[in-house]
């Protein structure tokens, strides 16, 4: 059963996705795409005609996709939290290296960008790692889901974990990383077709992998963290309507700030 | 077995005089396989041995010593520096305040055998320890010494080819650094803190003499400052030998562990702070800095996989009592600290080798953090964790040393879209980045472990959590460090046009060969042992590296373009980004950790 369920896990993130699009549009008073949209998507971009710079690059971007894949396969079995967090580091430095390996200012901001968010986001998702070993004993997601209370115990690291969502799923104020095509797609710019498709379902994956963690908090009780995940969902995307985006340098000096003081002064609350 | 480690060097470098390339390329190679060989033996060895050194040989280091602290004098009063005068002065006075009382502690013992009780009180060296002890950490130490420092000889053979220096001055350099590996070798054996410190002095020779191999203006300032910094570590230690005589009654680092009480922390402090300014933490980073002058081998040998080693080696050496004290706290916050430090540093670093050398005292820091914390485990990773670093900078530095003598590069500015002239060389530098960041690889495993093994820790001690942040941190500090630089060496053109091929020459390929197996199998080893399967699972993003080649033959079928550049014509490489402290933060950040450094010896002095 959980096979079908790694299996099918781009197909839920790209509905979620889809979903996103539409909640989005009705806070904005438009109708919006349908909740299918990204698989509509899929099949134009696969009609076109596929270009690229290189096959490292094009490469790159594909194996991207598929160790991000594998990391929520890891989530989905349970496996120790921290492994999951570098395993997608892995992952995210596959896409900033293809974003390095081409001669477009484009696409070297963007990942230079990408470099940014992900120094942002990752002492973050680890201390929270660390904040659910402290509470359960363990790194193991099988054995942080059997045990509860998460919530009261670690609240902070909570709003800390809040704070990165927006990063991860390129959202104001922290959608940096393509900035609403302002520097024209970022790290994807180069990307075409069949190529950028395998991308574009990145971009679902990362919304399974980043809400995973936030439906971790709940515990054993899988109702709650479904509720989780709604309240989260709708407050980034409330957020997103209602906030500019900030500078880059801007981003990591606020999560900095605020997120790694919250969660360093939950862990302390944890342990003394 | 261990006189071949120490004394095979010594006679390869007197042999170096007086031979040809290709016998140095055959000495060197020997030296790299009779040292792998026997230190892998001695690895694998259970016992531990210990050696007396006969009051002949006893004398001649006293002497020896004398000798080199008046050469520094001399140094000092001939380049007109003087700071390295007084220090040399300081020492020369501790020094032979020191033999003085330990000699006539030594004869009273002799004189009034049968006064028990006098004995007793002035048991100082012979008895029961001896000067040389070889146990696990030091066999640990050969296998890096041996094989890394062997593999970076063999490459500086054929680096002197290219660098512009008479035939005698060449022959003594690769004399030096075969000299150096004995050098080496000796100290992480050494027991009496007598012979700890003459090491520890002809390394900081070593130093010196290798930064001004060069010998225009700003090699010498740059060997200066290395030796008045490094003056400041054989001062400590001497200062540290001088307590542990008073109040322990012994020079040798096995019985001063034993002892408890008394000044034994004001001791194992000064000593540990020797540790620090030969691993270059923060205030002292500029002469590691200044040293990257130096021709890259000497870099690389020591300044980055050897000798500054002897700082987490030195840390573990005391960590078995400073484990739970204050003091050890403090040194594992101070070490956290550096690592967090040195690479926000050397992110506004455009010279190589500078980023190569600030992030080498980053993860020395973290090495001598998770020594100071003093459990079995986290001083196990320490070691772990020297020995992937010393395969992974070496593999970087040898790198580097390619791109100054093939293609005369060394600020990353002038790097960029390199990977089209030097795809082989850039290969070999991304994977040394990759293997100091990124599963499955050594280096990441030992960090890895280190954030459990730290995590583990936080309800005992609490005040570890700086050491968790600080870790977690400068970790992705050195991921966007690393990539950063790499990504003005990635940039390459559309497949549109046609690339070259690269020919590294043999004497450089090899040992970057050499490195490359000995980083892919120890890190794969590492892993094995762990007999951990999710842990070994790591390594399954990694099969498409393999499985690259084949699928690039089937990207025939499509199309190629040029980037997109929106309009513009001028051609793009790269885009760095550096980031770089104000002055006055810069200047907080030195006052702190001077602060902190003296705050070590307050420390030991007060508990």
């Amino acid at each position: 059963m959980i096979w079908v369920w790694i299996a099918l896990a781009p197909i839920l993130g790209g509905l979620v996705y889809g979903g996103e699009r539409v909640l989005r549009a009705r806070m904005q008073r438009r109708q919006g795409p349908p909740v299918l949209q990204p698989f509509y998507d899929m099949f134009k971009l696969l009609d076109k005609r596929t270009l690229i710079v290189h096959a490292p690059h094009a490469l790159l971007g594909v194996a991207h996709f598929f160790v991000l894949w594998f990391t929520v396969a890891a989530i989905f079995l349970g496996w120790n939290l921290l492994y999951i967090v570098f395993l997608h580091l892995f992952a995210q430095m596959l896409l900033i290296l293809a974003g390095y390996s081409v001669r477009s200012a484009y696409s070297h901001l963007g990942a230079n960008r990408e470099l940014l968010m992900l120094i942002a986001y990752e002492p973050i998702l680890i201390l929270v790692a660390v904040g659910f070993y402290l509470q359960s004993g363990s790194f193991d997601i099988a054995q942080i889901v059997r045990g509860g209370g998460y919530l009261v115990q670690m609240p902070l690291l909570f709003v800390a974990l809040a704070m990165i969502v927006p990063i991860k799923v390129k959202k104001s104020p922290f959608d940096v990383g393509e900035a609403h095509q302002e520097i024209v797609g970022g790290v994807e710019i180069e990307y075409s077709g069949l190529f950028y498709e395998f991308l574009y379902m990145s971009r679902f994956l990362e919304y399974i992998f980043i809400y995973s963690f936030v439906f971790i908090f709940a515990g054993v009780s899988y109702g709650l963290g479904a509720a989780l995940v709604a309240g989260v969902f709708l407050l980034v995307n409330l957020v997103d309507n209602a906030t500019a985006r900030v500078r880059t340098m801007h981003m990591v000096k606020i999560i900095y700030a605020v997120a790694l003081s919250l969660s360093i002064v939950n862990i302390m609350w944890i342990v003394l | 077995m261990l006189l071949t480690l120490i004394l095979l060097p010594i006679a390869t470098a007197f042999l170096t005089l007086f031979s040809s390339k290709r016998m140095q390329y055959f000495l060197s190679g020997a030296v790299l396989a009779i040292g792998s060989y026997q230190s892998i033996v001695l690895f694998t060895s259970a016992e531990n041995m210990s050696f007396h050194l006969s009051s002949l040989f006893n004398t001649v280091i006293i002497a020896a010593d004398i000798i080199l602290l008046l050469y520094f004098l001399y140094q000092g009063t001939k380049h007109n520096s003087s700071k390295v005068i007084v220090l040399a002065v300081v020492q020369l006075v501790l020094f032979l305040y020191i033999e003085h009382a330990a000699s006539s502690g030594h004869s009273a013992q002799v004189v009034v055998d049968g006064l028990s009780k006098y004995t007793m009180e002035y048991d100082i060296s012979s008895g029961h320890s001896a000067e040389i002890v070889v146990d696990g950490l030091s066999k640990f130490m050969f296998l890096i010494i041996n094989i890394v420092g062997g593999i970076i000889v063999l490459y500086s053979v054929r680096y002197m080819e290219d660098e512009e220096a008479t035939l005698r001055k060449k022959q003594l350099f690769i004399a030096g650094m075969f000299l150096f590996l004995s050098v080496m070798n000796a100290i992480v054996c050494a027991n009496s803190l007598m012979l700890f410190f003459f090491l520890f002095e002809m390394t900081t020779l070593a130093s010196y003499q290798l930064i001004a191999f060069r010998n225009d203006e700003l090699s010498r300032t740059n060997a200066l400052r290395a030796l008045w910094m490094n003056q400041i570590g054989g001062a400590v230690i001497l200062a540290g030998a001088l307590i542990a005589l008073r109040s322990a009654n012994t020079l040798m680092f096995d019985t001063l562990l034993q002892h408890s009480g008394g000044m034994l922390l004001l001791a194992l402090a000064l000593l540990s702070m020797s540790a620090l300014v030969k691993g270059a933490s923060v205030p002292f980073d500029s002469w590691l800095l200044g040293a990257m002058v130096a021709p890259t081998p000497v870099s690389a040998m020591l300044h980055s996989a050897t000798m500054v080693k002897i700082a987490p080696y030195l840390i573990l050496k005391l960590a078995p009592v400073l484990g739970t004290t204050l003091l050890g706290g403090v040194l594992s916050i101070i070490g956290a600290l550096v690592f967090v430090a040195a690479s926000y540093l050397a992110l506004s670093r455009s010279v190589f080798k500078e980023i190569l050398g600030y992030s080498t005292v980053a993860l020395l820091g973290l090495m001598m953090a998770l020594a100071a914390i003093g459990t079995k485990e986290t001083m196990m990773l320490a070691m772990v964790l020297m020995l992937f670093h010393a395969l992974s900078k070496a593999l970087l530095f040898l790198a580097a040393g390619v791109l100054e003598k093939q293609y005369h590069l060394k600020s990353i500015e002038e790097m960029s879209a390199l990977v089209h002239r030097a795809p082989k060389t850039v290969g070999y530098i991304v994977l040394g980045f990759v293997s100091l960041t990124l599963p499955p690889f050594g280096l990441f495993v030992g960090k890895l472990f280190a954030i459990t093994s730290v995590a583990s820790l936080l309800r005992e001690r609490p005040l570890l959590v700086i050491v968790l942040v600080s870790m977690v941190v400068g970790s992705a500090l050195l991921v966007l460090l690393y990539f950063k630089v790499s990504s003005a060496l990635l940039s390459n053109p559309s497949d549109t046009l046609s690339a070259e091929r690269e020919r590294i020459p043999y004497g450089y390929n090899i040992p970057l060969i050499f490195l490359t197996l000995l980083i892919v199998g120890s890190g794969a080893g590492f892993i094995i042992i762990q007999h951990n399967v999710l842990l070994a699972l790591l390594a399954v993003p990694l099969t498409f590296v393999f499985v690259l080649p084949r699928v690039m033959r089937g990207m025939e079928r499509y199309d190629r373009t040029d980037p997109y550049h929106c309009g513009e014509k001028e051609p793009f490489d790269a885009a760095l980004v550096y980031f770089e402290p104000s002055v006055r933060v810069k200047r907080m950040i030195y006052w702190s950790f001077t602060l902190l450094f003296v705050s070590v010896a307050v420390i030991g002095g007060l508990s």
